[in-house]
């Protein structure tokens, strides 16, 4: 058993876990937060992406030992005060959920990707989700999403800048 | 839960070696991870121990100039692409490595870890045999240097030891080399390569160099080819000839031989065009 100390959303976080584990078990089944979806369980659906110190990895293909000391953001995280995200209300806004199962690796795949690149142009778009498989919605409106999110997040960072 | 093994961060690379040495062939370095897991999850590989060098700040570097370019093991694939000189230095390879695996697979995968993992459709594989690069070995009995035309072995095997682990992967000068990369696959981000190839080009020397990926138990470097030729057709025939010799694909789940056999000669065109008959290229 290994001891691990760590941050999830903000929070520090500490456990006891077997080699074995993978940071998404970590996640999922001991700190209960199922936001965090298994699909493929090998780095090919994206169901699992949360970012490690600000950058969007795949959570089955990373060992629980190895975020000690590490920064985890999971979807969880995006609802700040009980209100949506800019990114979840852009994401409903433009009919970008249908079934819903690869929405939260989506949204963290947006969360990276409008943390490195705050106006990413369509192919930035497509180049950061393109390891999140969506079975339902065809993509084109999660891509309006990503867009629709950057652009309110642009506007309000003006819109403070005159005030 | 992922098999059954232990797990150890090490200190020190002398460390790491001597943990892989005690656990005899049953120990496996952990780098990205992002073939090990798998491997490990699908049951391909059962090792003991695992061993985490990450934490080394030593391996965690890379530095990148026109004489001489070193990257360390942990440095993850990201971290070179996202680079501008390293991207303006090293174009084929930068491209090569831009097409592996998805953005998030790409936070965590290392160069080092592509070519330990020995695939014959690794992509690095055939940038790294043309620009000849030096993989920096360390192990118990000290550190080596090996040749990348003189590591790999066979499907999914090195030359390395048991208790040997890379720390870094040298790149020599570029001295006026063009180079180019070319992949085909079916699925972009879902799917390893078909077939994949690489080219140099020395106009001051005239010779061109060859390897190609996925058509054989290794990647294969073809012998330097000299450029003297007046007739491009001609020319093309002739290096397509010599690539369909040195090769021998097999039919998989990816693609048949003949496919194989029919994609080649088209990716070889095209390298052969971007580096000498455009003129131009990188
Ligand atoms: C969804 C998906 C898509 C992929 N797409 C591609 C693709 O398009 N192209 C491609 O080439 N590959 C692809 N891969 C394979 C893999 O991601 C790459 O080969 C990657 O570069 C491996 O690096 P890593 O750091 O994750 O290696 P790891 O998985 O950590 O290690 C791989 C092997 O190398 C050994 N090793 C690692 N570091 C060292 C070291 N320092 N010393 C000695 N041995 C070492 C390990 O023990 C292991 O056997 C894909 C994988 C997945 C899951
Ligand atoms: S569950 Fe991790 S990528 Fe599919
Ligand atoms: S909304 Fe169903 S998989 Fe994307």
């Amino acid at each position: 058993m290994y001891d691990i100390r760590f941050t999830v959303n903000g929070q520090p976080e500490h456990a006891t876990v077997p080699a074995t584990m993978t940071l998404l078990d970590l996640l999922r089944d001991r700190l209960a937060l199922t936001g965090t979806k298994e699909g493929c369980g090998i780095g090919e659906c994206g169901a699992c992406t949360v970012l490690l110190d600000g950058k969007p990895i795949t959570s089955c293909l990373m060992l629980a030992v190895e975020a000690d000391g590490h920064d985890i953001e999971t979807i969880e995280g995006e609802a700040v005060g009980g209100g949506l995200s800019v990114l979840q209300q852009a994401f409903i806004d433009t009919g970008a959920i249908q079934c819903g199962f690869c929405t939260p690796g989506m949204i963290m795949s947006a969360r990276g990707l409008l943390n490195r690149t705050p106006d990413p142009s369509d192919e930035n778009i497509v180049e950061a989700i393109a390891g999140n498989l969506c079975r339902c919605t065809g993509y084109e409106a999660i891509i309006a999403a990503v867009r629709l999110a950057a652009d309110r997040l642009a506007g309000a960072k003006q819109g403070r800048g005159q005030s | 839960m992922l098999g059954n093994f232990e797990y150890k961060r090490i200190r020190s690379i002398e460390e790491g070696c001597q943990y892989l040495a005690e656990a005899a062939g049953d120990g496996a370095v952990l780098a990205g991870g992002t073939d090990l897991l798998v491997e490990i999850r699908n049951g391909l590989k059962s090792p003991q121990l695992l061993v985490d060098c990450k934490g080394l700040d030593v391996l965690n570097v890379f530095s990148v100039d026109d004489s001489r370019s070193t990257i360390g093991a942990s440095v993850a694939l990201n971290q070179l692409i996202e680079h501008r000189v390293f991207r303006t230095t090293h174009p084929a390879l930068a491209d090569a490595l831009a097409s592996i695996g998805t953005y998030q697979l790409r936070n965590r995968a290392t160069l080092v870890g592509n070519i330990c993992n020995a695939s014959p459709a690794a992509d690095a594989a055939p940038v790294l045999l043309v620009l000849d690069a030096v993989v920096e070995v360390a192990g118990v009995e000290g550190p080596r240097t090996v040749p990348v035309r003189s590591f790999f072995a066979g499907v999914k095997k090195t030359t390395l030891k048991p208790d040997e682990i890379v720390t870094a992967i040298a790149l020599p000068a570029r001295s006026g080399l063009r180079t180019a990369f070319r992949k085909q696959q079916r699925i972009r981000g879902h799917d390893l390569a078909v077939v994949n190839a690489a080219g140099a080009y020395s106009p001051a020397k005239k010779v061109l160099k060859l390897a190609i990926g996925s058509c054989a138990p290794t990647p294969v470097l073809l012998d330097p080819i000299e450029v003297d030729s007046k007739d491009n057709e001609a020319f093309a025939d002739h290096v397509i000839e010599t690539v369909l010799r040195a090769v021998s694909p097999i039919s998989d789940v990816r693609a048949s031989a003949g496919y194989r056999n029919a994609v080649l000669p088209i990716l070889v065109k095209r390298i052969l065009h971007e580096l000498l008959f455009e003129g131009s290229g990188a």
